[in-house]
């Protein structure tokens, strides 16, 4: 073997003790470089390290407090209902006949699928309450004004999208109270000016289906995250390039900041902790009940409503109408247009008594909603469930005073043997 | 394209619809060809002034038959004329209720007419027995009914079909015309209620509410050509012909052996008859006491067969609530509820217990109930077990949780005092 052949291989040997030595070295990526996570090629020609050492001396304003820390709870929730979902998605079946038992078999056969589930329903619901809190505090903080209104509204698309979510994914339970419950607010949304042709295309049939669930599946796990995760990033992209809004009378040039890490993320970590632990209590203490499956030609007895906007939807079909559906949802908009047309600086509330009285009538109206509509247990008669196409095609009209016809009734025996047993 | 070509291909399709047009007619077209043939002839007379019969005629059955208005009217439907038209041996113009009668009987009593359709005759021999049949044919009484008064007299209708005077669902209406008419039911001192009862009672829940054509109906139980009334020493063997399993346990116990020697009305002693009044679980032993005295060995009887099929009934309601519990959990159900069938099916024989009086019976029932009402709570109670231990993963959680947070809030203050 002659020396020109030789010098390669030494060259190679010399590299991977190099690339080992560096593998023990205590920098801040040591373990995830001694695991061989970053491969020496891969560690020397990226500048990994040098990338996370300078996240880890960013340095935060010194005003950026607790109360800020609702952006980042909605992102770990996010982040719970992906891995969730993901899990659950392994065993869910999209299909009208095979919904319901797939629940079944998650909540009561595979191991902790009933926690994972739980987890879902819970952080679905924490999410939204965490999301409008986020939305609040920027709001009132006049945090949307010029030069984050972009961010804003990105931040409002992300509202539009998690509301989306919880709706598609609403139904895929495919029980009696999800059903009905996703028939009712359709049917509202079909009577709403201009929605009605979205909520015709989202149903795919007359009445909700096997097609409206496929396309509810299909959004809820396909549309969705894509949309959300370039959402996200470009509002974490924005938020890092016009940095936290300071509040009034900050002196930015005097403010030293504090550390990213350890200071900050040692706070995230304990909001982060504590959230979870309360998702998981949620989980644990109140899962939510399974109904009976899904069926379009008996309503049940009762709705029980699982999701916050379910509750704030409840609320406003049954006490305002269609019409108090279609203005809320109207005044939701004029929170995205509102940077559009609030651009002065200025940012205390008694300067701004449009806006905070705009702010005030959504996020308390959502909030009494929530309380009005979480009460709402009562079915609202078939007739006025339906669109008039499908009643006229499926559900005869019953008398005043009588049942409706048992031959559309899958459980008249069991009704007549109970009564037969009384 | 050639001339010939162009010709060739319209031969070729056309010659499908050529072969349809020679093909034979079927007998819905038939039926067809004679509705259109009644509607627009230019010979039959009678549609011409009768439109109205003509419509109701043509909604019925009989339409379809190739039966015409003169078939049962008689006259001369060729003709034009008021006068001539209503003329010849045969014209009856419109029939009374004996005519109606014997006109029906002409083609119904005939069994080479009627066995195309499937339809028995005898009818006339029927009527003739049943108390209608006697009133009108014997004593002459109009007010009795006649065929038509219950099949209609032009659109005549098959009892299947839903539009019928005679479907199961309205029958009950075609009686209660008369049944409930007070003046004219006061002159045979009938009462006038058993439309009311028979809607409120078990038989009429289940057919005007469930749509349960199994139900009976006014003709199940007095029959409809041959109406009349059951007699005391048949009321079980009427009742018998659906519930079959009861009526051979009633003649099995004490009180089958007294209404064979017509000293008891049968079912009707305990259930009344339009009312059909149920005796519910808790009312077996009041039952009793209405012949027997309340302190009588028969009553005290009475007392036990009630607490058997009540611990029955609860067991089998504790079972249903166990299970709906195991619903709403999430589990599947399918195995358990066949189990709560079985228990249910084993539950409704008890009423032959409460026609046989056989006390071993009972106990052997109630325990089987009792046995599978067990089984389903316990799997229940399983479930909640489980569930209950869902929520001691919350100690490994707060207990990591909290010992994170006490540990990174000391750092976190350690970090402040460094800082200031």
């Amino acid at each position: 073997m002659n020396d020109s052949e030789k010098q390669p291989r030494i060259r190679w040997l010399a590299q991977l003790w190099a690339d080992l030595k560096a593998s023990t070295d205590p920098g801040v990526l040591a373990v995830a470089r001694f695991l061989g996570l970053l491969y020496g090629p891969i560690d020397r020609k990226l500048p990994i390290d040098q990338a996370f050492r300078k996240m880890l001396r960013y340095r935060l304003p010194s005003y950026v407090s607790w109360r800020h820390a609702f952006g980042g709870i909605t992102y770990l929730l996010f982040v719970v209902l992906v891995v969730t979902g993901v899990l659950l998605s392994f065993y869910y079946r999209p299909s009208p006949q095979e919904a319901y038992p797939s629940i079944q078999y998650i909540v009561s056969e595979v191991p902790l699928g009933w926690l994972v589930r739980d987890l879902h329903v819970w952080s679905a619901n924490f999410i939204v309450i965490a999301l409008l809190a986020h939305m609040a505090r920027v709001f009132f903080a006049a945090a949307y004004k010029p030069p984050r209104e972009s961010n804003w509204l990105v931040g409002i698309l992300l509202l539009l999208v998690v509301l989306c979510f919880g709706g598609t994914g609403y139904l895929l339970p495919w029980d009696q109270w999800s059903y009905w419950t996703v028939t009712e607010v359709l049917d509202t949304i079909s009577k709403a000016p201009l929605l009605g042709l979205f909520a015709d295309v989202l149903r795919g049939d007359v009445i909700v289906s096997g097609a409206t669930l496929g396309r509810f599946f299909a959004l809820h796990v396909i549309v969705l995250p894509w949309a959300a995760f370039a959402l996200l990033i470009f509002h974490f992209m924005l938020v890092r390039k016009h940095r936290i809004a300071p509040p009034p009378g900050a002196r930015l040039a005097e403010d030293a900041g504090i550390p990213f890490f350890p200071n900050h993320l040692l706070r995230t970590f304990i909001v982060g902790v504590v959230v979870l632990a309360v998702t998981f209590s949620a989980a644990a203490l109140f899962p939510r009940p399974v109904g009976d499956p899904a069926d379009p030609f008996e309503l049940p007895t009762e709705i029980v409503s699982s999701w916050v906007v379910v509750d704030v939807s409840l609320g406003l079909i049954r006490y305002l109408g269609v019409w108090g559906f279609s203005l809320f949802t109207l005044l939701g908009f004029t929170l995205i247009l509102l940077p559009l047309v609030d651009r002065k600086p200025e940012q205390r509330l008694r300067r701004r008594p449009l806006a905070v009285a705009i702010g005030l009538l959504f996020f308390g109206g959502y909030l009494i909603l929530w309380l009005v509509g979480h009460q709402v247990t009562s079915v609202q008669s078939g007739a006025e469930l339906r669109s008039g196409e499908a009643a006229e095609q499926v559900v005869p009209q019953p008398a005043p005073g009588e049942r409706a016809s048992p031959q559309f009734s899958s459980d008249a025996s069991a009704a007549t043997r109970e009564e037969e047993q009384n | 394209m050639t001339r010939s070509m162009v010709l060739l291909m319209v031969a070729v399709f056309l010659a499908p619809a050529g072969a349809e047009l020679g093909a034979q007619p079927t007998p819905f077209a038939d039926a067809l060809a004679q509705q259109r043939e009644i509607l627009i002839d230019p010979e039959y007379s009678c549609v011409v002034c009768h439109t109205e019969k003509r419509r109701a005629f043509l909604l019925g059955t009989h339409s379809e038959r190739g039966i015409r208005c003169h078939d049962c009217h008689g006259g001369d439907p060729t003709a034009f004329e008021r006068g001539p038209a209503h003329s010849g041996a045969d014209y009856i113009g419109t029939p009374d209720k004996f005519q109606t009668v014997e006109l029906c009987a002409s083609c119904h009593e005939d069994p080479d007419r009627m066995r195309q359709y499937g339809l028995h005759v005898g009818q006339l021999a029927e009527f003739r027995t049943s108390r209608h049949g006697h009133l009108l044919l014997e004593q002459g009484d109009t007010n009795a009914p006649t065929c038509s008064d219950c099949h209609n007299s032009h659109t005549i209708l098959p009892p299947n079909d839903a539009r019928s005077n005679v479907y199961p669902t309205n029958i009950v209406m075609t009686c209660a015309r008369c049944h409930e008419d007070q003046a004219l039911m006061s002159r045979y001192g009938l009462p006038t209620d058993q439309v009311r009862e028979h809607r409120a009672s078990a038989h009429g829940e289940a057919l005007f509410e469930r749509q349960n054509f199994a139900a009976p109906t006014c003709v199940d139980c007095h029959g409809s050509h041959a109406a009349l009334p059951p007699q005391v020493m048949q009321i079980a063997d009427v009742c018998g012909q659906c519930h079959v399993l009861v009526r051979r346990a009633f003649y099995e116990g004490p009180h089958g052996k007294t209404a064979l020697a017509g000293t008891l009305l049968g079912c009707t002693s305990c259930h009344s008859n339009h009312g059909t009044e149920r005796v519910r679980p808790e009312q077996i032993g009041a039952t009793c006491t209405v012949c027997h005295d309340a302190d009588s060995p028969q009553a005290m009887l009475g007392e036990e067969i009630e607490e058997g099929v009540t611990r029955a009934a609860r067991e089998l309601e504790s079972a249903r609530a166990a299970i709906d519990q195991l619903a709403r959990a999430g589990h599947r159900t399918g195995d358990i509820l066949f189990r709560h069938e079985t228990a249910y099916t084993t539950y409704r024989q008890l009423a032959q217990v409460q026609h046989n009086l056989d006390l071993v019976l009972l106990e052997d029932l109630t325990r089987q109930v009792t046995s599978i009402s067990t089984d389903i709570r316990a799997a229940d109670e399983v479930a909640a077990e489980h569930r209950w231990e869902h929520k001691l993963i919350l100690i490994p959680v707060w207990f990591l949780a909290l010992s994170a947070i006490v540990l990174a809030w000391f750092k976190l203050n350690s970090l402040k005092k460094g800082a200031g």
